[in-house]
């Protein structure tokens, strides 16, 4: 049974205006968990949510429930600094993120919720002829793919990130950059959100407060799931959990090529604007990405924690990384005081490249090993996820991302690192 | 968790520690003792190295869900 949502539009925002308490209705209804579904969904964070909602508007598919053990968001989908690219160097990948791009571009009328994408430019820079040299390698295999991708000089980065100036404070001087003028940022709370209503209003279930515990299988089948609001019948069961995929495989019996790594930002007070696209630096030893919010809070994150921990309680070392890095490539914000820092587990893969197949039985599929780029793949991620699951077949663009790719040796291996997620 | 102890160097902050990997399950076979880890949320058994320390191998059992330390040895000298 749907419940019709109202369009929101100008029209219905100049309404909302000048009606009393009660025009605005919750963005999804707070329905009953039921005793059975033809299709649950383990997590409400980007992905499980996206694949419900494509289930429920691309396939038809009627009794779809999305399980969330605390609350829509309060995984990485919230936690993220919301930064959307598709600059990938392996076909395998970047055709997917580039899918993934296209639907960015149009979704907040797909889902009628804003989600502020802006294009504002994920420029990577380089300070060093070798980072130059790996850059232009990796923009020449996204212009083979047809994906836009810009190669810069130092005038051109200097032009581009006016920012950047003052030169000569920084001990090793900027070499270039690569520019992908379509990335960006999408307004993280908002893609939950969006997708949760949208999903909610085509009948899906969205149960919170609702952890799903265990299997329950008969005769080399999955039947339904065990939770903490007791169990669930189910025909097909998709675990979407993210920082939980490896405890996901344990409670299965199936180890899987992943650890969980915690990954931290933060975010400073406000400033007017400064900077005007996305700048990423990656260096031997950790990596640096800035963007202004806009509420104008610098937005500032690294590389991960570097051991297992599920605490989201994030390493002092990393955030003086960081601020560090920050500060080297923009002294202008060393005054500024760092209002919240918070950090999410993320689920990092072997290879570093995502997993979305089926695992241990017919009716059951994983879609996690998101590791931390996970939040701009969500919605190519639910289209492609929901298509698998509808149709038993996978579709072109995830083929490659099987969970059998690591023992056939088929590795994604985008940073050529080898079987570890941490290499510093 | 901010300082593991070395049996050598002492209680030492944690940056001067590289995580390397979960200890693999006795008897795993190549493949799984390569790609494969051990995710459990209520203990980790893990290699770390004393990297920026003495370098000493060391083996670590942990809580990742809380943080708590259970022990560190030297690796090969663990029960
Ligand atoms: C600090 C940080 C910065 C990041 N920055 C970026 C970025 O700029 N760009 C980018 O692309 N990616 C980024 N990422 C990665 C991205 O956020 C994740 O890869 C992505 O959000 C994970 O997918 P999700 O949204 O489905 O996960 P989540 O939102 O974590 O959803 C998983 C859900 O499953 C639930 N769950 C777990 N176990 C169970 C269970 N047993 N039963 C029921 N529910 C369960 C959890 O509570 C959670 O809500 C970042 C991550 C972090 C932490
Ligand atoms: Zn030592």
């Amino acid at each position: 049974m749907s419940v019709r949502a109202p369009r929101y539009s100008a029209w219905s925002l100049l309404r909302g205006r000048f009606s009393g308490p009660g025009f605005w209705r919750p963005l999804w209804s707070g329905r009953q968990l039921q005793k059975a579904y033809d299709v649950v969904v383990v997590g409400a964070g980007g992905h499980g949510l996206a694949t419900a909602y494509h289930l429920a508007r691309d396939h038809g598919v009627r009794r779809v429930a999305v399980l969330e053990k605390r609350l829509v968001g309060y995984g990485n989908v919230g936690r993220n600094t919301t930064i959307v690219r598709s600059n990938y160097l392996l076909p395998q990948n970047h055709y997917f993120y580039e899918d993934a791009l296209r639907r960015w571009e149009t979704l907040s009328r797909d889902l009628n919720y804003n989600v502020m994408y802006s294009p504002r430019g994920v420029l990577d820079l380089a300070l060093s002829d070798g980072e130059m040299v790996s850059l232009a390698r990796r923009g020449n295999a996204m212009r083979l793919a047809g994906i836009d991708a810009e190669l810069m000089d130092r005038a051109g980065v200097m032009k581009f990130a006016k920012e950047l100036v003052p030169a000569g404070t920084r001990r090793f001087d900027i070499v270039g950059g690569l520019l992908q003028q379509r990335g960006g940022t999408v307004r993280h709370d908002a893609v939950a959100w969006g997708y949760a209503r949208a999903a909610s209003a085509l009948g899906v279930d969205i149960i919170e407060d609702c952890e799903v515990t265990g299997l329950v299988t008969t005769a080399g089948v999955a039947t339904g799931v065990e939770t903490s609001q007791g169990p669930v019948a189910a025909g097909q069961v998709v675990f979407a959990v993210a920082g939980h995929t490896g405890a996901i495989g344990t409670m299965l019996g199936v180890p899987l090529p992943v650890e969980t790594h915690l990954l931290q930002a933060m975010v400073t007070e406000p400033i007017k604007p400064l900077i005007n696209s996305v700048l990423i630096y990656v260096h031997p030893h950790g990596e640096v990405y800035i963007l202004q919010s806009d509420r104008g809070g610098v937005v500032m994150g690294g590389f991960l924690d570097g051991f297992p921990s599920y605490t989201r309680e994030g390493r002092w070392s990393r955030l003086e990384d960081v601020v560090q890095s920050a500060v080297a490539l923009l002294p202008q914000i060393a005054g500024l005081r760092v209002l919240r820092h918070w950090a999410g587990t993320n689920d990092m893969t072997m290879d570093g490249s995502f997993i979305i197949d089926r695992i241990r039985y017919d009716n059951v599929f994983l879609n996690g090993g998101w590791c931390y780029g996970g939040f701009k793949s969500i919605p190519a991620s639910g289209a492609a996820c929901a298509q698998f699951v509808a149709t038993g077949t996978a579709p072109d663009l995830i083929r490659a991302h099987t969970l059998s790719r690591f023992a056939s040796g088929h590795l994604l291996d985008e940073r050529g690192g080898g079987p570890f997620p941490v290499r510093l | 968790m901010m300082r593991l102890t070395c049996p050598f160097c002492g209680a030492r902050e944690l940056h001067e520690f590289q995580f390397h990997k979960t200890a693999p399950e006795p008897g795993a076979n190549p493949f799984a003792a390569v790609y494969e880890r051990v995710n459990r949320t209520d203990i980790s058994q893990e290699y770390w190295q004393h990297l920026h320390g003495c370098r000493a191998w060391l083996y670590v059992s942990r809580n990742p869900s809380t943080g708590e330390v259970y022990q560190v040895h030297l690796l090969g000298t663990q029960s």
